[in-house]
């Protein structure tokens, strides 16, 4: 792994001392605090609230209002990734200096992954809000924050991947956008094919029935699998397509 | 320290380089000659590491830089073209990342930045955002980056390119002063930038390596058998008295400019050796016809004629003079 730690620590700078990542997190929590606010308004009417479709269930699953955020956040992490580094050149001087491919896909990944774990953790405040107003779960509350982190995993692997396609931010967060909207609409078929292999695999691909697994505190590992193949696989893709330069 | 044996490289169906030999021993600084698009940023980015040729091989310090791409790559300080820097990052904090990067020990760091900063004179910079930087400190930093980890070799890719003639004066002194530690290879299309801090050049048209050899017999390349005069009086009594000499071939009136002084061109025939001695007999007929001389120099080929006569050469397998390294 040689090269890990410090294109590891240049991507976290950069993403926090440019713009980009301040940007994102604004939006983010806007997005993120009109959901929360909804909520509140929502059950604070409400006489009887079912265990399992309570105001976490509603934050991290049911709320229509999450998936902007959540499918948003790691497309808008990633467009910078390997597109600028390609399209200012700086590749060339990266990749000259004793470093392994791998290790470089590897640290832009993870820069993206803490990064995008360092947007979600305010709303932890919106679980201690709660808290003071009712019983939370805390045991729920961690398999939320499990599907959110692993969902996470696999959106900025593809957003990477994405990344390396092009040289332009604007096509790379385009084409994420598009992969991580296609995950969620093939998903969405769960509810229309009738039973049999389409909808099975569409069960499984769901991200919507994800979260609501993971809301309901329910670790389901044929999800985790998932979630970690679908992060293994586009950043191993990245590392072939990013030789595939060099050698093209 | 470089060796560089029978590269080939093309962008589909583009040959960028075909067939490209070439060595750079230790302690030389050997330019990289070629007009835009002759296939030098190519072998530069091949010979660094970041392109795989399609047949050929690079050695570094006796690495191969496919097989044994780390060892390889520590031994070179690449410098790509134009330089590129990530713009937030400020200088000091730009260099400390190289030189982690390539594995200068952590103790070593602040003392290698500092030492480098001082070497290319961005000292008074280190504070200061790459993306306020000027073209000049950017070409600095590049270098400094390129220095970092003191590797024995170091590839410039167009060093001087976009900056103005103090700055480029101040980068060729920068990199003659690095070639008693440093096998430097550098890449320029300007003739003068060879002449200025190179040894030895290596001459590359169209992907191929058409000439190689020390200064002096790159600059017999460009001496051509034309002489540059410039006289005062009477411009076609001059023109007639050039035309009057033995073995002038073609005489070309330049321009006229104020004060009677004109500019005339003569062509001698038969090799530019012969031509100084036809030149005191001309310059002497010219006195003795009354027409003041304020110069007779020669004229010396630019580039492109120098290319263009290497390449016909090259065509047609001359192997007269004193060229080796065409095409085996």
């Amino acid at each position: 792994m040689k090269g890990f730690w410090p294109v590891f620590k240049r991507d976290l700078f950069s993403t926090f001392v440019t713009p980009v990542a301040w940007v994102t997190i604004f939006v983010f929590l806007l997005l993120q605090g009109a959901n929360f606010y909804l909520l509140v308004a929502h059950f604070t009417n409400q006489v009887d609230i079912a265990i399992d479709r309570g105001p976490v269930q509603w934050f991290f699953a049911d709320s229509i209002l999450q998936y902007f955020p959540l499918l948003m956040l790691a497309p808008a992490l990633t467009m910078r990734s390997l597109a600028e580094e390609r399209r200012s050149g700086t590749i060339e001087g990266l990749l000259t200096t004793p470093v392994s491919t791998p290790a470089v896909v590897l640290a832009k990944w993870a820069a993206a992954f803490v990064t995008y774990l360092a947007v979600w953790a305010p709303t932890l405040l919106y679980m201690i809000v709660l808290k003071r107003a009712g019983e939370v779960d805390w045991r729920v509350v961690a398999s939320c924050y499990l599907g959110v982190a692993l969902l996470g995993a696999a959106f900025t692997s593809l957003g990477v991947l994405m990344s390396a396609m092009t040289r332009s931010q604007v096509v790379a967060l385009l084409l994420s956008l598009a992969a991580v909207i296609g995950l969620l609409i093939v998903g969405i078929g769960e509810m229309i094919f009738d039973n049999g292999p389409a909808h099975d695999l569409c069960a499984y691909v769901s991200i919507l029935s994800q979260m609501a697994d993971f809301s309901k505190g329910l670790i389901d590992t044929r999800r985790v699998i998932f979630d970690l193949t679908l992060t293994a696989a586009p950043l191993f893709i990245t590392v072939r397509a990013v030789d595939a330069w060099r050698w093209g | 320290m470089i060796s560089v044996e029978k590269l080939y490289k093309s962008y589909g169906t583009v040959e960028a380089v075909r067939d490209l030999s070439f060595e750079v021993r230790k302690g030389e600084v050997v330019g990289f000659l070629g007009p835009n698009g002759a296939g030098k940023s190519t072998t530069l980015r091949i010979v660094a590491g970041f392109l795989g040729a399609n047949r050929g091989r690079v050695l570094i310090n006796g690495h191969d830089i496919v097989a044994e791409p780390f060892e390889a790559r520590s031994c070179i300080g690449y410098m790509p073209e134009n330089v590129p820097l990530y713009p937030e990052l400020r200088v000091s904090e730009y260099l400390r990342f190289r030189a982690e990067l390539k594995r200068v020990r952590r103790a070593d760091r602040a003392e290698a930045v500092r030492r480098v900063m001082r070497n290319v004179r961005v000292e008074d910079h280190a504070d200061v955002v790459i993306a306020k930087l000027s073209k000049g400190y950017r070409q600095r930093v590049g270098l400094a980056d390129a220095l970092i980890a003191s590797p024995p070799v170091l590839v410039l890719d167009e060093p001087t390119a976009g900056l103005d003639p103090n700055q480029i004066r101040e980068v060729r002194e920068l990199i003659r002063g690095l070639a008693a530690e440093h096998t430097v290879l550098l890449s320029t299309h300007i003739l003068t930038e060879v002449e200025a801090t190179c040894d030895r050049a290596l001459v590359i048209h169209k992907g191929r390596l058409v000439a190689q050899g020390a200064l002096e017999e790159l600059s017999k390349l460009r001496e051509t058998s034309t002489t540059h005069f410039v006289v005062r009086g009477d411009a076609q009594k001059a023109l007639d008295v050039l035309e009057a000499q033995q073995g002038a071939s073609k005489v070309r009136k330049r321009k006229d400019s104020a004060e009677e002084v004109s500019v005339l061109d003569v062509t001698w025939k038969g090799a530019p050796e012969a031509t100084p001695d036809k030149v005191e007999h001309a310059v002497a007929a010219l006195v003795g016809a009354g027409i003041a001389v304020r110069e007779a120099s020669p004229r010396k080929a630019s580039l492109e004629e120098v290319f263009s006569l290497l390449t016909e050469e090259d065509a047609h397998s001359d192997h007269g003079s004193d060229r080796d390294g065409e095409a085996k």
